[in-house]
């Protein structure tokens, strides 16, 4: 199976930078254990506070283009039924989860069931397009993966807010930082660093103060930079000719990214392989519920009236809620929000390290249901 | 009369067995009820239990043999080391794997200090036998003895930052920390928890915490000392994983044969401890002298 597409330089540093991260973690966690995890805490804020901000950033900076006239994802109405989809698979996911904690009696992980709405989004995109290739059912998932991590973001700052929370003064900075990124667009500035050391800087103490974890600082204000007419298409490589300030800013932040994926692998991906509970399971079977509540939501949908998008069957449905399954990168992201270290966080990431086999179960059900690539 | 008497030797042996088990049974009498703690009036006296809330028949037979040892040994506190409750967390679950099995030593005004284990419901912080306050981390002192129960699920940064400031304000002889997950442990189910070590031990060395006592994985453990620091794994006072321990060059002693739990007495500069089995046998004893001031 090729991958007929031009893929970014973002998709290529999660396909190997990330991997090779999460591989050489789970390599010393298990061998030279000590040393790991005193690195990894030391490690933690760098990479989980600071660093993954520029990941984060682009990928809002492919969302932000796919919104513009040519993107996949324009107009934002067609978001709808995503929308839905992706609340039906929060509700199942989290529903299996908190049942399946309480099945095995370790409610100390119940505090962690936000990590069961996290969909990966770079990792889905990968394996979308290996199946479905240019098909409507893509830009579905990755509404769908926006959506259901947006969820989960919006339900770690209001339930789970981190540290001492100070909204009103993370608010007004937040607002601040807005203005000032909006201020720099329609004076014309066009140099990312003035966007990144006035607004960028301010949004992320912005969201230091208001509990909100910091790592989102820039897709508040990432979609000011001013960028091209016309998407180049998602994840994929960016028209030599463009200099526009996104593109400039993607190109710049490339290898800097490719560092900050492999040690994001690399400080949270180190677990234990033998010694681990059963809840380190909670997260995968969470997942296997997620084809269901997003079959279950596109059908309560429907019946009020929303649409599938062209050429999207209940099958493609299917797949795309199998494809969903993959937490990976957002749900240690988002374990790493919500659990303080200790043992109940390795059972999330353990089980955030197992939800990459969603991918095999995808290409399996695509293969079982003739969908994209296997429908001839 | 010939045909019915059992052949000589077989009457021989029949004779050399009955005082054997007389003698057997005696003996079991004996190690039932058997403290070989000094149990001096003014010690610090506590009892030790970890990962024992299932409500079976062998919690409720470990919880008779304390309360036999508290008429000899009279103990007024037990320390929990977690998954204090196993399954069903409600009322009567309470009563089932707590207060019924637990009824004689709570009615003789045994307190319970505890701290939780992955399996415990957070919200039990609040339930007033188990002395927690509403806190996942508390400090408490008893004469000359300072114990600190910690929260080994989930160690956050404002928990490390709390335990910091107590550990160096502690002025008491002894510092005694208890927690769920082992920091050093044998055991072949899960074995230390090196990412809470990397954690906890730095301040443990820095401040002089003498003895850590952990439960988790469902044996009894002594290990030798770690960076100067006697650790113990008592979590088998309910659970069991009979031959579990995988013994190494930490291991000072390991009985995973039956329950088990701990009576410790602190004197002075001097700890005593025993662990029993739920065979009332001691499988465990022997003193420990205070470390010296790091």
């Amino acid at each position: 199976m090729s991958l007929r597409m031009r893929m970014s330089g973002l998709i290529l540093d999660y396909l190997v930078a990330l991997p090779l991260g999460c591989a050489a973690a789970l390599l010393w966690a298990n061998t030279f254990e000590e040393s790991y995890y005193r690195f990894a805490h030391a490690a933690a804020f760098a990479v989980n506070d600071v660093g993954i901000v520029f990941f984060f950033a682009l990928i809002t900076k492919e969302v932000a283009e796919a919104t513009i006239p040519g993107g996949a994802l324009h107009p934002w109405r067609r978001a709808a039924m995503p929308v839905a989809a992706a609340m039906g698979s929060v509700a199942v996911s989290v529903a299996l989860y908190l049942s399946f904690a309480h099945y095995v009696g370790e409610y100390m992980l119940e505090d962690g069931w936000v990590v069961a709405c996290a969909v990966d989004i770079p990792g889905s995109y990968v394996v979308a397009r290996m199946i479905f290739g240019r098909h409507p059912a893509v830009p579905f998932l990755l509404l769908l993966a926006i959506s259901a991590d947006a969820i989960g973001l919006a339900c770690i700052a209001v339930l789970q807010p981190i540290g001492n929370p100070r909204p009103p003064i993370g608010l007004g900075f937040m607002v601040i930082a807005i203005y000032g990124a909006f201020a720099l667009r329609r004076a014309g500035a066009k140099n990312f660093w003035l966007y990144l050391a006035g607004p960028g800087l301010l949004s992320w103490w912005a969201l230091y103060e208001a509990g909100v974890h910091p790592a989102l600082a820039l897709v508040p204000i990432v979609p000011f930079f001013p960028h091209g007419r016309r998407d180049q298409g998602l994840f994929e490589e960016p028209a030599p000719q463009a200099h526009d300030t996104l593109t400039l800013f993607e190109r710049w932040w490339r290898l800097p990214v490719e560092g900050v994926l492999f040690f994001f692998g690399l400080v949270n991906a180190g677990v234990p392989l033998h010694g681990l509970e059963a809840g380190s399971w909670g997260l995968p079977i969470a997942a296997l519920g997620r084809p269901l509540g997003i079959v279950a939501a596109v059908g309560v949908a429907r019946m009020l009236g929303l649409h599938l998008p062209a050429r999207v069957g209940w099958r493609d449905i299917l797949v795309v809620g199998a494809i969903a399954s993959i937490g990976l990168v957002f749900a240690l992201f988002f374990a790493t929000a919500v659990m303080p270290p200790g043992t109940m966080l390795l059972e999330l990431k353990m089980g955030a390290l197992i939800t990459l086999t969603g991918a095999v179960v995808a290409a399996i059900a695509a293969r079982l249901l003739r969908v994209g690539r296997f429908a001839h | 009369m010939s045909g019915v008497s059992p052949p000589p030797n077989r009457r021989l042996a029949t004779h050399r067995l009955v005082p054997l088990l007389l003698l057997t049974m005696f003996v079991w009498h004996a190690a039932a009820q058997q403290v070989v703690l000094p149990a001096t009036p003014d010690s610090v006296k506590f009892a030790v239990i970890g990962d024992n809330g299932n409500g079976d028949r062998p919690e409720y037979e470990i919880a008779t043999l304390m309360a036999q040892a508290h008429e000899r040994f009279p103990f007024d506190r037990v320390i929990m080391l977690g998954d204090n409750i196993y399954g069903g967390q409600s009322a009567s679950d309470m009563v089932k794997k707590f207060s019924q099995p637990y009824k004689v030593l709570l009615d003789e005004g045994v307190k319970f200090y505890a701290s939780l284990g992955n399996h415990d419901d957070p919200g039990h912080v609040r339930y007033p036998p188990w002395n927690m306050n509403g806190e996942r981390y508390y400090t408490y002192t008893v004469k000359n003895v300072r114990f600190f129960a910690l929260d080994s699920n989930k160690v956050d940064q404002k928990e490390l930052a709390w335990l910091e400031d107590a550990l160096k304000a502690a002025q008491e002889d002894w510092k005694i920390c208890y927690f769920h997950h082992p920091l050093y442990s044998d055991g072949g189910t899960h074995g230390s928890s090196v990412d809470v070590r990397v954690l906890f031990e730095p301040l443990f060395v820095k401040y002089g915490v003498n003895v850590v006592f952990s439960g988790h994985d469902h044996i009894y453990e002594r290990l030798t000392p770690q960076k100067g620091i006697y650790y113990f794994v008592e979590g088998a006072s309910g659970e069991l994983r009979k031959g579990d321990t995988r013994p190494s060059a930490m291991t000072a002693k390991a009985f995973d044969e039956d329950r088990s739990f701990m009576l410790v007495e602190i004197g002075g500069h001097t700890l005593f401890f025993q662990t029993t089995s739920r065979a009332g046998v001691v499988v465990d004893s022997g003193t420990i002298e205070r470390q010296g001031r790091r």
